[in-house]
């Protein structure tokens, strides 16, 4: 195995067990997700069918939940100064970055994978039918989203507003995502065929293939003093 | 710490003066053209004329931003001050005419369309690329260490530049998919000549205008900069406030 | 003693906008060399210790490491080098294990269960391997940190005030550990307010103040008495 993926796997794999562990990111992504779409069920007039705007909920849904774990996923490098102690070693910066991300993405994924039928019991939605087409949405979404929030999450950890400049950062930037991912998951839910999808699909992998790079590249200008 | 380089100052100043004095003929013959001799534009009317300050406009707020980008990237590359001094002036410019067109834009629309904002795509994306310069200026005051908000800010410069596109495209894609009832001509009738000579006159002005104020804004940075380094040597040479003298002997 | 130089500092400087940390320290120490480095607070010794690591970037000057400066961008030399700060850089929700396996898979390290195993005992910590280090208490905590600083058997030891909130027999076996570290072949410098331990172990002594290096001698040319006196009434109380 290189060097490289081993280092990888090593801070992935890390980043994992401490998740597992505390579970925390878990629990708040999950529960504000809950709370979106119960305060949804409300907000929306009992006439506007909650098919009809599915895509949207459920994105908007998912890129704030998921910017909740981002604003986590520094943390545990903050508390003994850790992230000090991974810069000493040998290192290559885009292996730390490529495992945050995994490591965020798989969270995300975690947190998709229970929103999604959330959403699916409030509002009625036909989750079955183009399951796997939805699958692969959300997973292309994904990817573009951690790698654009594992090397912003990075910066707003340095700055003093922290956090709170994580949705400044990341959501203009975000709205190729949001275009694609929303409208490709309406399709699928009123019964389109996938391959009309094609399209945004092949916009979300350009995506996702670009910002892995180009994180994985500047990231090291980021993590430095 | 950039060394105070007075010969590449004075000529940055010159150029500047230079460049100061075609932009304003040039802005002047644009307004007097855009006023005097261009035709009222049949559908839109009068209003139709902030076109010619509007659209140049926008082609400066993105000329500004893919300057950033290169110096960012450069800056993150070659480590050098002036790629960032000359990044954060084409920031300040870019997003003036950002904020020009967004005002444009509406007064337009509301005259044009009836509506104070449509989800034009060229808006849209100047909207966005707005939100992206703020963050650049907030990301620059946010840090601890100034370097290190140099740092993030030319990586969200690099980012944003790469991302531009793809945010256009999404715009563009999202529009195909939810035609609007407006159909939107910016242009209007091109077979008037004099409406391309104006908007031709209009680039070029405008775009010598934008250098021109980079130029006038990066001499006031190398200024500021250099007042900086000179403090800096000042506190190098001041005695050590604790004993200079050796602990023992 | 070898004669070339491990690590060098050449007109280091290290400014935060116009406030200075590091105004200008020049030095290098040779190969097997000890060197302790005394100051008040505020000295910026921590910050030096840094950009000696690598982590930092000096504003002007720069560090060489085997004769070679440093190369920002690529990893390599970065196993050459150990750090021990008060900071421990563990995680507290991984076993002590855990956090050496991190840092062992990091670095590429061959027969690692055996490293892990060699450096816990050496701190008294192998019984406590499968505990979590949230649970560890401060001298414990530094203890494993200096069995993570050494994993990689380093040529080149910082070690930037260890002494820092450590009981009495924790101080004890990083003290044994420090002088396993004078074996001709590892270079140290130690950071520390503790004169007598600092004193102890020293080849060479230096002292900074201000952002500066105000002295630096052989251990043999300083008498500890004196140095004492003269250190706590100048430079403003040990601690």
């Amino acid at each position: 195995m290189s060097a490289f993926v081993r280092q990888v796997l090593a801070i992935a794999g890390k980043d994992l067990t401490l998740e597992a562990r505390s579970r925390e990111r878990l629990v708040s992504m999950l529960t504000f997700a809950v709370l979106v779409a119960v305060i949804f069920s409300f907000a929306l007039d009992p006439t506007v069918r909650g098919r009809s705007i599915a895509g949207a909920m459920l994105w908007v849904t998912v890129i704030f939940a998921g910017m909740l774990g981002l604003g986590r996923s520094f943390a545990s490098e903050r508390e003994q100064d850790a992230l000090l102690g991974l810069l000493l070693a040998p290192l290559d910066r885009s292996a730390l970055f490529l495992g945050k991300f995994l490591a965020n993405l798989l969270i995300l994924l975690v947190t998709e994978l229970v929103i999604f039928p959330v959403y699916a019991l409030f509002f009625q939605l036909p989750l079955g039918r183009g399951v796997g087409g939805l699958a692969l949405v959300v997973l292309l979404a994904s990817v573009g989203f951690m790698a654009l929030g594992t090397l912003f999450s990075a910066v707003a950890a340095h700055t003093r507003l922290g956090e709170t400049m994580l949705p400044i950062l990341l959501l203009p930037l975000l709205l190729p995502v949001v275009i694609f991912a929303a409208s490709a998951t309406q399709h699928l839910l009123i019964g389109r065929p996938l391959a009309e999808q094609a399209s945004a699909l092949r916009m979300l992998l350009a995506f996702d293939v670009i910002f892995v790079v180009v994180g994985a590249l500047v990231f090291g200008a980021v993590v430095e003093e | 710490m950039t060394e105070v380089q007075t010969d590449s100052l004075a000529s940055t100043r010159r150029w500047a003066i230079g460049l100061s004095l075609a932009a304003a003929a040039g802005v002047l013959a644009t307004l007097w053209m855009v006023f005097f001799y261009v035709p009222t534009e049949s559908t839109m009317g009068v209003v139709q004329r902030i076109f010619y300050v509007h659209v140049p406009s926008a082609w400066n707020a993105f000329l500004a931003f893919v300057i950033v980008a290169l110096c960012s990237l450069g800056y993150l590359w070659l480590h050098d001050d002036r790629l960032d001094a000359i990044a954060v002036s084409a920031a300040e410019i870019g997003v003036i005419f950002t904020t020009i067109v967004l005002t444009t834009g509406p007064l337009w629309a509301s005259i044009a369309w009836g509506a104070w904002w449509v989800w034009d795509p060229r808006l849209t994306l100047t909207l966005l690329l707005w939100f992206i310069y703020v963050g650049y200026f907030m990301l620059r005051g946010a840090t601890e260490n100034p370097e290190r908000g140099k740092r993030f800010a030319a990586v969200l410069g690099i980012v944003g530049a790469i991302d531009i596109p793809l945010i256009h495209l999404s715009v563009l894609w999202f529009r195909s998919q939810h035609p609007k009832p407006v159909i939107l001509k910016p242009e209007g009738p091109t077979a008037d000549p004099r409406i391309v000579q104006t908007l031709l006159l209009g680039f070029l002005s405008f775009t010598l205008l934008f250098f021109a104020l980079l130029l006038l804004r990066y001499g006031v940075e190398r200024m500021r900069r250099s007042v900086e380094a000179l403090r800096y040597r000042q506190a190098m040479d001041s005695p050590v406030t604790h004993d200079s003298q050796g602990v023992y002997r | 003693m070898t004669a070339a130089p491990v690590l060098e500092a050449r007109a280091v400087e290290k400014w935060y906008g116009v406030h200075p940390a590091v105004r200008r320290v020049d030095f290098s120490l040779a190969g097997g060399e000890f060197l302790t480095l005394f100051g008040p607070n505020g000295a910026g010794k921590s910050t030096l210790l840094r950009l000696l690591s690598g982590t930092l970037r000096p504003t002007r000057g720069e560090v060489h490491l085997n004769g070679q400066p440093l190369q920002y961008g690529d990893p390599e030399w970065r196993a050459r080098i150990g750090v021990l700060s008060h900071q421990s850089f563990l995680y507290g929700q991984l076993t002590a294990e855990e956090n050496l396996r991190l840092y062992g898979r990091l670095y590429g390290l061959p027969d690692l269960p055996g490293r892990i195993e060699g450096r816990l005992r050496e701190v008294g910590l192998w019984e406590r391997r499968a505990d979590a280090a949230r649970g560890f208490s401060r001298g414990m905590i530094q203890r494993l940190a200096l069995a993570r600083t050494l994993l990689h058997d380093p040529e080149v030891v910082l070690l930037d005030e260890p002494y820092t909130g450590l009981d009495p027999h924790a101080a004890r076996v990083l003290r044994g550990v420090l002088e396993q570290l004078k074996d001709g072949r590892r270079t140290v410098l130690l950071v520390t307010h503790n004169l007598s331990q600092g004193l102890e172990l020293a080849d060479r002594v230096a002292v900074q103040v201000g952002g500066r290096w105000i002295s630096d001698e052989p251990r043999a040319a300083v008498d500890a008495a004196r140095f004492e006196h003269v250190y706590t009434e100048r430079v403003g109380g040990a601690r």
